[in-house]
């Protein structure tokens, strides 16, 4: 049996007038965490909508466990739990009414899991569910989805709405579902989340993935970017023209950029330069990000 | 964990959308059973106003008595009347009278029929005395005739010719003597303001169930449970099937019973046969929301659909039955205005032939009319579950 758990081979839905998404090729393996990203309406939202079955693809098809997705939703959702991105609720009274009634669909009758989220998450289930304020509701949404506790999640923007504090509860959730061996699809337009969780991540721009990109990768770069602060503009002078790194030289300060595997000969050229600060310039997902949508803009 | 797969009938959903509608329908259900006993109040007691068969056979009897009386008065100089007769405690006279009476002309008079015919005719809620009065009327223009023409005249004669003078056509008092207003009331009952509660019910129901749960996006907590679409489109269609039904037995029951208590008697098949007419127009217009509920995205457009159509088919109903030859008569209605009654469904509701169920000539008229309702729920429900179904979902 193959470890891979979504897949989508030229996913296609056409909105018009350039809108929807086109051609997307993606495959997550059993235990990732996959993280999604793109501006808003650049069709995260479709490309999930269609991994769920809830809608039809023009083109293409999208698979999860091996089993189409517009055909066999019912059987995939055995496997799946879902967030939606957008948090509405069935007309019942209150939380509790919610995940009760959620826990009877999904054939939940332990609910020790389900108490655990919630403690994780400090939800007070018992409000009204019509008077929730955005945080909590999606808080109750990320309970009822996470209580089935299933292989797969594909979750639609699911930090929205909450504080900096229960994102980061939330993600220690997202690490326990990694380390169950869980798979993990989430969208989000938020960077340092993704950074935080995901094993690898996706672009999508208007409709086409731009990237996608192995975090390993980006956190262990196969090239270092480091400012050298030097005592004095001499120093750098002195620097910048007795090494072969091809320093960019700014008065005091040098930037140089070189592969990974040259630091030690760097660290040893440094020893005989007198030097007030070296910086290690890091590549962020969102410069990363940033530089690849430029890139699909041309 | 082996979770099975929800194929037809989805309990939790079911539960949700009870608790969701209960007040909503508990009180469409409170609206029907008030506005259903009042008007059957109303019309049992304008149904006693009207004076029925029963008394007119007693009227006649009545004033056979009382030709014969005058007869026998004038005859013999005795001077028996009605008032004479309910306050003399001796009846003797009356019955040497009879007697003699029933010896002359080949009749069966006595003291007993006369109270009878008395008795029988004091259920009416016109005085005796009135009736009295008419009789001398009759009876002394029945002696006399025409100064100029020499023909019998009568009372109603009499009255044509008032009324003629005055500009009224007689036959138009003719239809308003003869009118009952509770056959009125009824028709306005069954096609008018009894349908309005229900096909608001309808309208919400079909509208909350689906299209205002995918629009609003609440789905998706069922989709993502292993629940087939197809086992969400029967339960929601169950849900449109049963609700109905139950609040429209109840209302029924209650009719029979305070149709029971208000003329102390009933007709069960013909009130069974019309709430079972009404069940099958509320179903025929219950699946066409539920059609625009499963063929839209928009909570609105399916509102506007299954709304506008429902509203459409009550106006119609109101303005048809202007229409009718009940309206007309009374120079209330227009007769073309009847022709509304083809473009509404609740035409097909005739509720004349279905109130002849239980009667000895029961007209059939009304069975392909309710099989055509039959057809459009079946359609409607069948393609609205297919198209949810098929349909993108934007979940």
């Amino acid at each position: 049996m193959s470890d891979t758990i979504i897949k989508t081979e030229g996913l296609t839905k056409d909105y018009g007038y350039g809108r929807g998404i086109f051609d997307i090729n993606l495959e997550i393996k059993k235990g990732e965490v996959f993280g999604y990203v793109g501006t808003n309406g650049s069709g995260k939202t479709t490309t999930i909508r269609s991994m769920m079955g809830f809608i039809k693809p023009d083109g293409g098809q999208s698979s999860i466990l091996g089993l189409d997705s517009w055909k066999k939703a019912p059987e995939i959702m055995k496997d799946v739990s879902y967030i939606p991105g957008e948090i509405a609720f069935p007309s019942l009274p209150t939380g509790t009414a919610f995940l009760k009634s959620q826990a009877e669909y999904l054939g939940v009758t332990d609910y020790t899991y389900m108490n655990h989220i919630i403690e994780m998450l400090q939800l007070d289930p018992t409000a009204n569910l019509k008077r929730m304020s955005k945080g909590m509701k999606q808080k109750t949404a990320i309970v009822a989805a996470l209580m089935g506790e299933k292989d797969i999640l594909v979750l639609d923007e699911p930090t929205t709405g909450l504080d900096p504090l229960m994102r980061d509860s939330f993600l220690e959730l997202i690490r326990e579902e990694k380390a169950k061996g869980h798979t993990v699809f989430m969208s989000s337009h938020i960077f340092e989340e993704i950074e935080e969780v995901c094993d690898r991540v996706a672009m999508i721009k208007d409709g086409k993935i731009v990237d996608v990109a192995n975090l390993y990768d980006l956190r262990h770069s196969k090239t270092k970017d480091y400012t050298i602060t030097f005592n004095s503009s001499d120093e750098a002078a002195k620097f910048a023209s007795n090494t072969q790194f091809s320093p960019t030289l700014e008065k005091d300060t040098c930037r140089v950029e070189f592969p990974t595997s040259d630091i030690n000969e760097f660290l040893a050229i440094l020893k005989g330069y007198s030097i007030c600060s070296l910086h290690e310039n890091k590549i962020t997902l969102e410069d990363y990000f940033i530089k690849m949508y430029e890139k699909g803009a041309k | 964990m082996e979770t099975k797969v929800t194929k037809h009938f989805s309990g939790p959903l079911m539960k949700q959308n009870i608790r969701s509608n209960i007040v909503l329908i508990l009180a469409i259900t409170l609206v029907m059973l008030l506005m259903t006993n009042v008007m059957n109040y109303a019309m049992s007691i304008v149904g006693v106003g009207t004076s029925s068969e029963d008394i007119t056979e007693y009227q006649t009897e009545f004033y056979t008595y009382l030709g014969a009386m005058a007869q026998y008065d004038e005859l013999s100089g005795a001077e028996l009347s009605y008032s004479d007769f309910v306050e003399s405690d001796d009846k003797t006279a009356y019955e040497t009278a009879f007697t003699m009476l029933n010896a002359e002309g080949d009749l069966s008079l006595s003291v007993d029929g006369f109270q009878a015919s008395i008795d029988g005719l004091s259920q009416s809620s016109v005085s005796i005395d009135t009736y009295v009065q008419e009789f001398e009327y009759n009876y002394v223009l029945m002696q006399s005739e025409g100064y100029f023409t020499g023909d019998d005249l009568t009372i109603q004669g009499m009255m044509d010719v008032m009324f003629e003078s005055m500009g009224i056509d007689s036959e138009m008092i003719d239809t308003m003597m003869s009118m009952d207003p509770s056959v009125m009331m009824n028709q306005m009952y069954y096609t008018v303001v009894g349908l309005l509660p229900m096909f608001l019910l309808l309208v919400f129901l079909a509208n909350s169930l689906v299209v205002d749960q995918v629009d609003k996006g609440s789905m998706a907590y069922v989709l993502s449970t292993p629940t087939k679409r197809s086992a969400v489109a029967k339960t929601q269609m169950l849900f449109m099937i049963f609700v109905p039904l139950i609040i429209i037995a109840i209302v029924c029951v209650s009719k029979i019973i305070s149709t029971q208590i208000f003329y102390d008697t009933v007709d069960v098949a013909s009130l069974l046969a019309l709430y079972v007419g009404m069940y099958i127009l509320a179903e025929a217009v219950a699946s066409i929301c539920y059609l625009g509920s499963c063929i839209f995205n928009r909570s609105r457009s399916s509102m506007a659909f299954g709304g506008g159509l429902s509203v459409w088919f009550f106006l119609a109903s109101l303005l048809g039955m202007f229409g009718s030859d009940m309206m007309v008569d009374m120079g209330m209605g227009v007769e073309e205005i009847g022709y509304f009654n083809n473009l509404t469904l609740v035409g097909l509701y005739d509720i004349d032939s279905l109130s002849t169920v239980g009667s000895g000539s029961v007209d059939y008229a009304f069975v392909w009319k309710l099989l055509i309702l039959v057809g459009v729920a079946i359609v409607c429900y069948a393609v609205g579950a297919v198209r949810f179904k098929k349909r993108d979902l934007p979940l």
